[in-house]
């Protein structure tokens, strides 16, 4: 398989309730071996989505293919989903529940009781195999939740924030994991509010707001298309030359630089050319790529 | 139908496993065990007999007080109370007073002279004598026969020998009186003869069965349905309930179809109850088996309803049907609210259908053939109660019985048709409670 092999294509569906429309007339496609995040305000349809894809419910219109085939009973066996709000059985034994979930996607208890031990060993929970869900805490709940997604190996996996509640170790853990799962060409899709982790986990993102696609591609490319318009200096002096150089539309004050947003037809280097010949010191002048924060921002704030 | 069989296996080791569960399918025959074991067991274990001296200046009285007294005496008249007592009028008074016999502790009575003591002296010499524990207590018969008795023991509260004593007195004092008026005993005896009444009831085939046994019997069949329905219907209730709160629900379906599993879990926590009452059912047959080899207690048992393999099958039959209707809308509730207190609000309905089907069971005891019998053991909810009671006082014609099991059955689908849409939207409903026009609307529309 290829980097372009597409695993999950979503083609323009719908699905509302009663007047509400959830999401409206929404298509993207999900390629093998990178992870997708999925991104918006809450409200915006992210879970209303992920729920039509893992099979709990079905969209009104459109339709949902997973490797090249409608999504159906089967395809949910190679869905991986762990959703937002989740939780555990209180007063089952840890294993007896991984057991029952692997058991629901067709995984033979003999090789579900090998996984278990793995991934129980590997989160370091082994000494917890046998206890209820009541004596473990809320970090270790949510590991077992994750290794309940992902028992039966499957290609496609669906995190709805994953990290949420997690300790920053915990997180690089999964982070970790996250990345073999890739290089094992598997497909993720992780949705999250957290925008400093979806650029720092991502290859292609989705942004919905209001059921809506607002925007999408490799993140590479959504941060190009934003453009070299913004410029970070460290600069003495020449105060007015900044705020009357034509190009700059605002300057954000940071600590000890000043952020400085320029038209699109604006010449970023001209503005250096006039700082030097105007005899400041220029100890920075850099080129800022929006942060996925700054586009989340500026397309959600600017819909609303 | 892997998934299926897998929420089945998880279903009933979930309740199966549990502490309550074992401690609630041990309790019912150790109950059994106590209310009809133990007091025979209890019996059985004789008791020191009781050293007594009677003082009985007169010589009158103390013969036919120590008479009383008599091993023979005592378990002649114990056995006239137990059939007094007892529903069971086949009791031959002779045969019990045999088995009983052996059972009852006795007296021993203690040699005192009198000759030359005033009663002062009489007095502290046996308080002293049961001080030392010579004897064990003393009775002091009056002189003439309106006086007072004086019975002192040390082991006062052992009413068992208090009552024998009380008795043997006052039937003493009793055979004096009539003696003094020239009234033989056994005149009394005849003039005083209760009529005999024996309720039997005949059963369509013209055979005698004894009703009272039956009343008893059918009235336990109802009860035990009846509470095993509230408590599976309950387990049903905390379980969804719990998939919901915790929001496992949203993992399951995206696992299996909300179908499955909603089937798997109802035949699942149904199978652990017919576990459970499996359980009863045997170890009642293993109580009744094991009574029967009790030799004194046998008779007694003689006249106890005959209940066929058929009838128990049939009871497990009803069971489960009423289980399936009853869980089904436990299932339903479960999906609609929000927490378990919720929950046991919104359960109130059900079982108060239930208590109404238990309370029918008295008038289908009363009188199972009945056209209210009838009604109420073919209607749905109700028969699952009431057939197996009415099957029990007087099995009705088999179409009938096939009538009521169809007709249950297409509730039973009915039921978990609407129940299995109620749920599959329901589940995934947090945060609220939904309202009874939002849930028919996920009726339609699903």
């Amino acid at each position: 398989m290829g980097e372009d092999d597409v695993t999950l294509r979503v083609d323009s569906i719908s699905k509302s309730f009663g007047d509400f429309s959830a999401v409206d007339d929404l298509s993207f496609n999900v390629r093998a071996g990178r992870i997708f995040g999925f991104l918006g305000p809450n409200g915006a349809g992210k879970t209303t989505t992920i729920r039509m894809i893992v099979g709990i419910t079905i969209p009104d219109s459109g339709e949902i293919e997973l490797f090249g085939k409608r999504i159906n009973g089967t395809a949910q066996d190679h869905i991986g989903y762990l959703p937002e709000e989740r939780g555990l059985y209180k007063k089952t034994k840890v294993v007896d529940q991984l057991r029952y979930f692997a058991a629901l996607k067709n995984v033979p208890q003999k090789e579900a009781d090998r996984r278990i031990d793995r991934w129980m060993d590997r989160m370091e929970l082994s000494e917890w195999k046998n206890k209820k869900t009541t004596d473990l805490s809320k970090g270790m709940q949510q590991k077992i939740q994750f290794i309940a997604t992902v028992l039966h190996d499957p290609d496609l996996l669906i995190l709805d924030e994953p990290f949420s509640g997690l300790d920053p170790v915990n997180v690089e853990f999964m982070i970790d994991v996250l990345a073999e799962f890739r290089q094992s060409h598997k497909t993720v899709i992780f949705s999250t509010h957290l925008m400093e982790t979806a650029e720092r986990l991502c290859h292609d993102i989705l942004l919905v707001n209001k059921g809506k696609k607002v925007l999408a591609g490799s993140l590479r490319e959504v941060k190009e298309s934003y453009g070299r318009n913004r410029v970070a200096i460290r600069v003495d002096g020449a105060h007015d030359l900044l705020n009357n150089f034509s190009g700059v539309e605002s300057i954000e004050e940071k600590a000890d630089e000043k952020i400085l947003s320029m038209r699109s037809d604006a010449d970023p280097q001209e503005l250096l050319r006039s700082l030097v010949s105007s005899g400041a010191t220029v100890t920075k002048f850099a080129y800022v790529e929006p942060t996925l924060n700054d586009i989340f921002i500026e397309q959600i704030g600017g819909a609303k | 139908m892997r998934k299926f069989l897998a929420v089945v296996k998880h279903e009933y080791r979930k309740v199966v496993l549990r502490w309550s569960f074992l401690i609630g399918t041990l309790l019912f025959p150790l109950l059994g065990l106590g209310f009809a074991v133990v007091p025979a067991l209890i019996f059985s274990i004789k008791g020191e007999p009781t050293r007594i001296v009677i003082v009985d200046r007169e010589g009158k009285l103390g013969p036919r007080i120590r008479s009383n007294l008599s091993p023979e005496k005592i378990a002649q008249k114990q056995a006239e109370a137990l059939k007094k007592s007892s529903f069971e009028p086949t009791v031959d008074p002779k045969q019990s007073a045999d088995s009983l016999k052996n059972l009852t502790e006795g007296f021993v009575f203690m040699p005192f002279d009198l000759n030359g003591k005033s009663d002062e002296q009489i007095r502290t010499e046996l308080n002293s004598m049961a001080a030392e524990k010579k004897i064990d207590a003393y009775l002091i018969v009056p002189d003439d026969l309106g006086g007072k008795f004086e019975f002192l023991s040390r082991k006062a509260g052992d009413f068992v020998a208090s009552g024998m004593l009380e008795d043997a007195v006052n039937d003493a004092v009793r055979s004096e009186r009539l003696t003094e008026a020239n009234i033989s005993e056994n005149t009394l005896k005849q003039i005083n003869k209760k009529a005999d009444i024996e309720t039997k009831a005949i059963d369509e085939h013209g055979r005698e069965k004894n009703s009272d046994a039956l009343l008893a019997a059918s009235f336990v069949i109802g009860l035990m349905i009846y509470i095993s329905l509230t408590i599976y219907g309950q387990v049903i209730l905390g379980a969804v309930v719990e998939e919901k709160e915790t929001r496992i629900a949203e993992i399951l379906f995206s696992s299996a179809r909300p179908f499955e599993l909603m089937l798997g879990k109802l035949v699942g926590v149904g199978l652990a109850g017919l576990t459970q009452l499996g359980i009863w059912v045997t170890s009642l047959a293993l109580l009744v088996g094991f009574l029967m080899l009790q030799t004194d207690i046998a008779p007694l048992l003689a006249g106890a309803p005959h209940i066929t393999p058929l009838m128990v099958g049939y009871f497990l039959l009803f069971f489960l049907l009423g289980y399936f209707l009853f869980a089904s809308i436990f299932a339903l509730i479960g999906s609609m609210v929000t927490t378990v207190q919720e929950g046991g609000q919104f359960a109130f309905p059900p079982i108060m259908v239930m208590l109404i089907g238990f309370y029918f069971s008295f008038a289908v005891i009363r009188d199972p053939s009945s056209p209210l019998s009838f009604w109420v053991s073919i209607a749905p909810f109700w028969a699952p109660i009431t057939m197996p009671v009415r099957i029990l006082a007087e099995t009705p014609p088999f179409w009938q019985i096939a009538l009521s099991i169809s007709i249950n059955t297409i509730a039973i689908c009915g039921m978990v048709w609407l129940c299995a849409r109620v749920y599959r939207v329901g589940m995934l409903m947090y945060g609220k409670r939904a309202t009874l026009p939002e849930v028919w609307k996920w009726i339609r529309e699903a």
